[in-house]
């Protein structure tokens, strides 16, 4: 009987160091491990390039504007394509232009069409929301102006008069969307 | 509990203190891009006509700088006898500077005479043009006529090119002999006028 209980100690001793033994002296618990890649976070782009402008007599004739002279009937087109780049699932823009012309031309003998911008959906206005097109990071704004010399002048008035375009400058800029949080300058 | 209270506050301040900061430097914006370009600058051109005299070479613009008309002295050659005629002529030149077609035509108007020193001379002299493409033709005798009242037109003159108006000074055969050495001034008016030539344009 007593060997039994020696026995049955003993095994209960041996049993508990084997436990400790076999852990290598370390009791853990249970643990797993796996990997993921969460990705790239990428920023898209805006940006707005100029092209050459180009002017245009009524036979849709290119003229050299630095040296072609107008004269009563004459009607010049200007037209020069903007390349704006929209790339951004939440991006937004208007593109806005400034201009200050001066013509010493007789009001009366001219009509200007004032400088104005357009895409293949009509007018681009200061309010006008562009966004990303499918399939292309660019998109084109075009940017027209006319100049008509009346044919009605009469004797010599407006010789060797001018109308100076000056510099044009545009400019696009990101607005709000849903889901963003960017805001102007604060007030 | 007071320390911790103060700490509290004094993290209240600094947090607020710190966010106020921020808000005073901080400038939130969205993206804008730039670009400008230099459309250029419409002139228009120069309405130029240059008149010379056939005889002399005298030149001058039909229009002087001061906007006013100019006056050619054309000086026909020779001196008139009843029944004789001098000639004299002006070659008209379109100048301008236009960039695309500049068509005119040069109207010679009526003339006028006026007798210098109250003579009677000019009763008796009869004037005739031609529009000619030389001034050689000056020379010749044939194809004048009185210049209607709508005036003499010349053909169509392009730009940078040319024509040539003669005139005939003619004293009547029936001329007295008291018109003997008197003298008359002959004046008449040149008008060039652009022609449509812009399709559409006029």
């Amino acid at each position: 009987m007593k060997n039994s209980t020696l026995i049955k100690g003993t095994a209960a001793i041996a049993v508990g160091a084997a436990l400790l033994l076999g852990g290598g002296g370390t009791l853990a618990n249970w643990n797993a491990a796996d990997s993921a890649t969460p990705g790239t976070i990428i920023a898209g782009d805006m940006n707005v390039v100029a092209g050459t402008g180009v002017w245009k007599d009524r036979n849709d004739k290119p003229v050299d504007i630095s040296t072609y002279r107008v004269v009563p009937g004459d009607k010049l087109t200007y037209t020069q394509d903007l390349t704006v780049t929209l790339v951004g699932d939440k991006l937004a823009a208007n593109v806005t232009l400034a201009n200050i012309p001066t013509s010493t031309f007789n009001s009366d003998n001219v009509i200007v069409s004032p400088l104005k911008l357009s895409n293949t959906n009509g007018d681009v206005t200061s309010t006008t929301v562009l966004k990303p097109v499918t399939g292309s990071a660019t998109q084109t704004v075009t940017a027209t102006t006319v100049f008509e010399f009346k044919g009605s002048t009469a004797g010599r008035n407006d010789v060797t008069k001018d109308y100076k375009l000056g510099n044009v400058s545009y400019t696009v800029t990101q607005v709000t969307q849903d889901g963003l949080s960017g805001v102007t300058t604060p007030q | 509990m007071r320390t911790k209270r103060r700490l509290q506050a004094a993290a209240l301040i600094a947090i607020a203190v710190v966010l106020g900061l921020f808000t005073v430097q901080g400038t939130y914006a969205l993206w804008s891009a730039a670009a400008s370009a230099s459309p250029g600058t419409v002139t228009s051109a120069s309405f130029d006509t240059a008149m010379t005299a056939v005889n002399t070479g005298q030149t001058t613009n039909m229009t002087l700088t001061n906007g006013t008309a100019a006056t050619l002295t054309l000086s026909p050659a020779g001196t008139l006898g009843p029944g004789t005629s001098v000639y004299g002529g002006v070659v008209v030149t379109n100048n301008t500077n236009a960039g695309g077609q500049f068509n005119a035509a040069i109207t010679a108007g009526q003339p006028t005479l006026a007798n210098v020193n109250g003579g009677s001379l000019a009763s008796y002299v009869r004037v005739n043009a031609k529009s000619a493409a030389s001034s050689t033709e000056c020379s010749t005798a044939t194809g004048f006529a009185p210049i209607p009242s709508t005036g003499l037109v010349s053909p169509t003159v392009v730009k940078g090119a040319s024509t040539v108006f003669c005139f005939q000074i003619a004293l009547d055969s029936s001329a007295p002999a008291t018109v003997k050495g008197q003298a008359v001034n002959i004046s008449l008016q040149l008008t060039a006028r652009q022609l449509c030539g812009v399709p559409s344009g006029c």
